[in-house]
């Protein structure tokens, strides 16, 4: 097996995905976290400037979350069966990443009136759109899984995505429109290992 | 027996036997005609640098509405392969490179490619917020600030990857997607836009564009491609 590290601050943000996969894959990793006044000594050391970083066995490293999201899920079986699931697979988690950005500025905003606003916005504009599809192609695909017949990395990076702080917080009805959708976070949501990690991980702001 | 015979016996057993079928997929990449090159055309350089056939799908912004329902996330590009559909501009580039040889040579260096990818598409997400300004004026302070703060310092840190690389590419040592994504941002977008004095502290990058460019199948596809869709600067 090999030894895992990976770098990021102690938020959520865009390395949860992938200590979920590490943990519903049941893999050991070191879960490196730092505060905000430490990560200029570190930040020399990442090859471009920025975190989330993996470091394997001590020497090789991967930049951009996605990146080592996907790289973790290939490596130990939640890509996708095939060329082509695995390619559905990462429409799905670049959709995520589209809607990380959207989400980037309300989840920024301190006034908590404006920050309402602000996500309110974003739901309506994006997010709201964005699911009708999904949940159009999740009962076309059976109703079960984003992806095939099992539960891929797309499914988590859904499940990480609407389980966010923000989210939790303002986005009680978000899911309402799509049910089955909703069913298949849970899904993810109540797998032992997820809630394991999930109850006794640091609690952040982001 | 006879050439003649020989090759007559070959030809009918392939117009009757089915495992005789080429079965090359059928593409169909989908993408505004106008910006003619943006999010598709990392796909376009893999296709073309692979040498594999597509067809070349451009549609004005008011045949959009239209087309738009018929997307899975009412967003393009859109890559269609032999009917079914696969969204997202990188998932499609990945799909296409891990296809044709084009995303390294085993699992990690297929990870690195990516992670060049993803580069790039960060890069392009933050080139948009300046591009899509209307004020002229504010326009020219947000690419400057864009050229200082954004492109300056990755740059920097692509052309120590290079330097540790040691290869000429940026994946191990042959040609990735991930060359081909840095080529067509920095030469077909930075370049045009703000001229090559970025790349003066950079000769490895600078070197690595020049040599994509005149790689005889990307050079045929541009040449094709500026003469057909030139692109408004």
């Amino acid at each position: 097996m090999p030894g895992y590290k990976l770098y990021y601050f102690n938020v959520r943000g865009r390395g949860e995905l992938s200590r979920l996969i590490l943990h519903y894959a049941g893999v050991p990793f070191d879960d490196f976290r730092f505060e905000g006044k430490d990560w200029p000594a570190f930040k020399s050391k990442m090859p471009f400037g920025q975190v989330p970083v993996l470091e394997v066995d001590g020497e090789k490293m991967l930049a951009q979350s996605h990146t080592i999201a996907r790289y973790l899920a290939r490596q130990h079986g939640l890509a996708g069966q095939n060329d082509w699931e695995q390619s559905q697979a990462d429409m799905y988690v670049d959709c995520i990443y589209d809607l990380h950005g959207a989400m980037r500025t309300p989840t920024w905003e301190t006034d908590p009136v404006k920050q309402k606003e602000l996500f309110d916005k974003v739901n309506q504009d994006t997010i709201q759109p964005h699911l009708e599809k999904v949940e159009q192609h999740l009962v076309k695909n059976g109703g079960g899984h984003l992806v095939g017949q099992g539960l891929t990395w797309a499914d988590i990076a859904y499940y990480a995505y609407f389980t966010t702080p923000i989210m939790t917080r303002l986005g009680g009805e978000v899911l309402t429109k799509a049910p089955h959708l909703k069913k298949l976070i849970e899904t993810v949501g109540n797998n032992p290992n997820i809630q394991k990690y999930v109850e006794t991980r640091p609690v952040t702001s982001g | 027996m006879l050439i003649e015979t020989f090759y007559r016996q070959i030809g009918s057993e392939i117009v009757t036997n089915k495992s005789f079928k080429f079965s090359m997929p059928v593409y169909k990449l989908h993408y505004f005609n106008n910006p003619r090159r943006g999010r598709a055309e990392l796909s376009r350089l893999i296709f073309s640098q692979a040498g594999v056939q597509f067809e070349d799908v451009r549609f004005s912004h008011s045949e959009w509405p239209n087309i738009k329902p018929t997307t899975p996330f009412s967003q393009v590009p859109i890559l269609e392969v032999d009917g079914q559909v696969l969204a997202q501009s990188n998932a499609i580039a990945r799909y296409l490179a891990r296809k044709y040889g084009l995303a390294g040579k085993d699992e990690w260096e297929q990870a690195q490619t990516d992670m060049y990818i993803e580069n790039i598409h960060d890069l392009l997400n933050a080139a948009a917020v300046p591009f899509m300004e209307k004020d002229p004026a504010k326009q020219k302070e947000l690419y400057q600030k864009f050229m200082t703060d954004t492109i300056a310092s990755h740059v920097v840190a692509v052309e120590k990857q290079l330097k540790k690389n040691n290869t000429g590419y940026l994946v191990g040592k042959q040609l990735t997607a991930a060359d081909l994504a840095y080529y067509a941002f920095f030469s077909d977008f930075i370049e045009v836009k703000f001229g090559g004095a970025f790349l003066k502290d950079a000769p490895l990058l600078k070197s690595l564009i020049d040599r994509v460019k005149a790689l005889p199948n990307i050079k045929k596809w541009t040449e094709f491609r500026d003469s057909k869709y030139p692109e408004e600067n």
